[in-house]
């Protein structure tokens, strides 16, 4: 068997099964649950690494289910079978979930150990990263579909696990409406796709939609796809879902959570760039894009700075976040013709996408040190903590490099993805660079609020001492990303970003 | 004459004495005759300023801003659905006039 060639189907089979394994071999013996979920997420990564290294060296391939050639030439192959895109972008989106899904899976062996039902959590915790990792993978409509149903069903479970706190089961509830309102609306769109070319592969829909763009059932599903992955990426003003599920569900499972809304903002890319292409005025789609990341960021930051809830402030700075991207990637459309996208249009290309990554790694230290906190303390109100680096000084360190990181504070590299984005929105237009700066102004002032309240001042006694070494070790994990992301920002950005933009179609 | 003037001050002072509470606390304000001027600062090590506290005055400034924006997050889902078909709208009229 060649595992290379098996590596995007693998990416998500392996979670899947280990998710259907651990609640039956779970009741053998714990020690074997929990080595199963850590094998889950080990042998996910590995094939992520597989993956990237031989795209990344030889090429990208489209892997088909059943079919003997991995081209979409035979008509069954093309239009029934199940596919999945191994190129430049699934791996920049794959490792951004590995590193996240890794770093959250360690820390949640300490911190759920006694908890009841670890079988059931660990098992939806591996859906969930199957069902993103096959969002992101795949390379037809309708599979993305099922992708997005798995997901979301995996997700609300994990959000409502606690079920004994009542906020958690209404968090879960709210997510349950929107994602089912969302998978319908999707389903739509992908009905009058097909209805209207037969096939819901992404390429061949791509060659069908160039052909006639002026269509209105392209505009309506196009509108509706926007929408759809749009509120999933928590974009404003269909944000709201976000702060309520990142801030009830438990420990472990937020930053999971949180990075199947990058998940969804990576869809939202490969289907505006590599289905609606350049052919289906890639001007408008720029512009709704700019719109609302101005908007996320912009409400995102302003809410952060008005919450006295360490988790929920995190969640709002994390809906500003996804204005970055959004705005960055619109603006990079905005200047896509038929002739090609100019300079300014791939720097914003690159800020974008390497803001992804780099936004993916800090949001999930941040929360997890956040929830490392609450965890010392027993108290998420900022109000009720202080004086906590006395006693918590390696927590009190990498929630400070997750902070600073978000802040775009250089050298971190946090400033290096926003400074790519400063330079090229403000080509553009500057007014949408000022709002970028005065965001991250704004979002210094709230992380300094967060800190100070939570770290510094006298010690208050609320926490004996750290938190246990397995939740050191995975926030140290998540640190060591961000430190490397900091030395060689222009490595990550040439060998992971650039083919990443090259296989969206954007540059030769 | 002098030693017979002090026996009767102090006997009228311990008269006063005893006509005095007996569950008297010595603490800094009883038995001070002046109670105002700067109170004493605290320990600095004791202080911390409280999460609500820190950027009260920006955002009491922008009231005008904050409170609508606020009181905007219900965390009632008939608005998030509310928001989600308004947006819906917005977008496919405006892709519907410009494409």
């Amino acid at each position: 068997m060649n595992f290379v060639e098996h590596a995007p189907t693998l990416i998500l089979g392996l979670p899947l099964l280990f998710a259907f394994l651990i609640p039956l071999l779970g009741r053998i013996s714990k020690d074997m649950r929990d080595i199963l979920f850590l094998m889950g997420l080990l042998l996910t990564g590995l094939f992520v690494g597989i993956m990237a290294y031989e795209v990344l060296t030889v090429g990208g391939w489209t892997y088909v289910f059943g079919a003997s050639t991995s081209e979409p030439t035979n008509p069954i192959t093309s239009y029934f079978r199940i596919t999945f895109v191994a190129d430049g972008f699934s791996v920049l989106a794959t490792l951004t979930i590995a590193l996240v899904a890794l770093g959250a899976g360690l820390f949640s062996f300490d911190y759920m150990a006694g908890h009841a039902a670890l079988d059931k959590f660990y098992s939806l915790f591996l859906l969930t990263l199957a069902g993103v990792n096959g969002m992101v993978l795949t390379g037809d409509l309708f599979n993305l579909f099922v992708w997005f149903e798995v997901t979301s069903i995996a997700s609300c479970g994990l959000i409502a696990f606690t079920n004994y706190r009542g906020k958690s089961v209404e968090a879960a509830l709210k997510y349950m409406i929107l994602s089912v309102l969302g998978g319908l609306f999707l389903l739509i769109s992908i009905g009058l796709l097909y209805g209207q070319y037969g096939v819901v592969n992404y390429k061949l829909l791509s060659d069908g939609i160039a052909g006639s763009p002026g269509l209105f059932v392209n505009k309506l599903a196009l509108g509706i796809l926007l929408l759809v992955f749009g509120m999933k990426a928590s974009t404003v003003p269909m944000h709201m879902w976000a702060p309520d599920a990142y801030s009830e569900s438990p420990g472990p499972a937020t930053p999971l959570i949180a990075i199947t809304s990058l998940g969804s903002l990576f869809v939202l890319f490969r289907l505006t760039f590599g289905v609606y292409g350049v052919n289906m005025g890639p001007g408008v789609i720029g512009t709704i894009l700019i719109i609302l990341g101005v908007l996320s960021m912009f409400i995102g930051v302003s809410m952060a700075l008005v919450q006295s809830d360490l988790k929920r402030l995190i969640a709002y700075l994390s809906v500003s976040q996804v204005g970055y991207m959004t705005m960055a990637v619109g603006v990079a459309l905005t200047t896509w013709t038929a002739e090609g996208i100019n300079g300014y249009g791939i720097m914003a290309m690159e800020g974008g996408l390497f803001h992804m990554i780099n936004d993916g790694v800090y949001k999930a230290l941040l929360f997890l040190a956040a929830i490392a906190v609450i965890h010392a303390t027993g108290k998420r109100d900022l109000n009720e903590l202080g004086g906590l680096a006395h006693k918590m000084p390696y927590t009190t360190v990498f929630f400070l490099l997750g902070a600073l990181s978000i802040a775009g504070i250089p050298p971190l590299s946090g400033f290096s993805s926003k400074l790519l984005i400063y330079q090229s929105v403000y080509l553009y237009h500057p007014i949408l660079a000022i709002i970028a700066l005065v965001v991250s102004i704004v979002t210094l002032a709230v992380i300094c609020k967060a800190f100070f309240n939570a770290f510094l001042g006298p010690d208050q006694g609320q926490t004996k001492g750290e938190v246990p070494k397995g939740m050191l070790i995975a926030m140290g994990l998540l640190t060591v990303v961000l430190i490397i992301f900091t030395l060689f920002p222009h490595y990550v950005v040439a060998e992971i970003v650039v083919p990443a933009i090259r296989a969206l179609g954007v540059i030769p | 004459m002098f030693i017979l003037v002090v026996l009767i001050i102090t006997g009228i002072t311990y008269l006063i004495y005893k006509m005095g509470n007996p569950a008297y606390k010595r603490t800094r304000f009883k038995g001070q005759p002046f109670i105002s001027g700067n109170a004493p600062f605290k320990d600095p090590g004791r202080m911390h300023v409280g999460g609500d506290n820190l950027f009260w005055g920006f955002t009491n400034a922008l009231k005008r801003y904050f409170d609508p924006l606020v009181k905007g997050h219900t965390g009632i889902v008939n608005d998030y659905v509310y928001w989600f078909i308004v947006t819906m709208a917005v977008i496919l009229m405006y892709i519907y006039v410009t494409l």
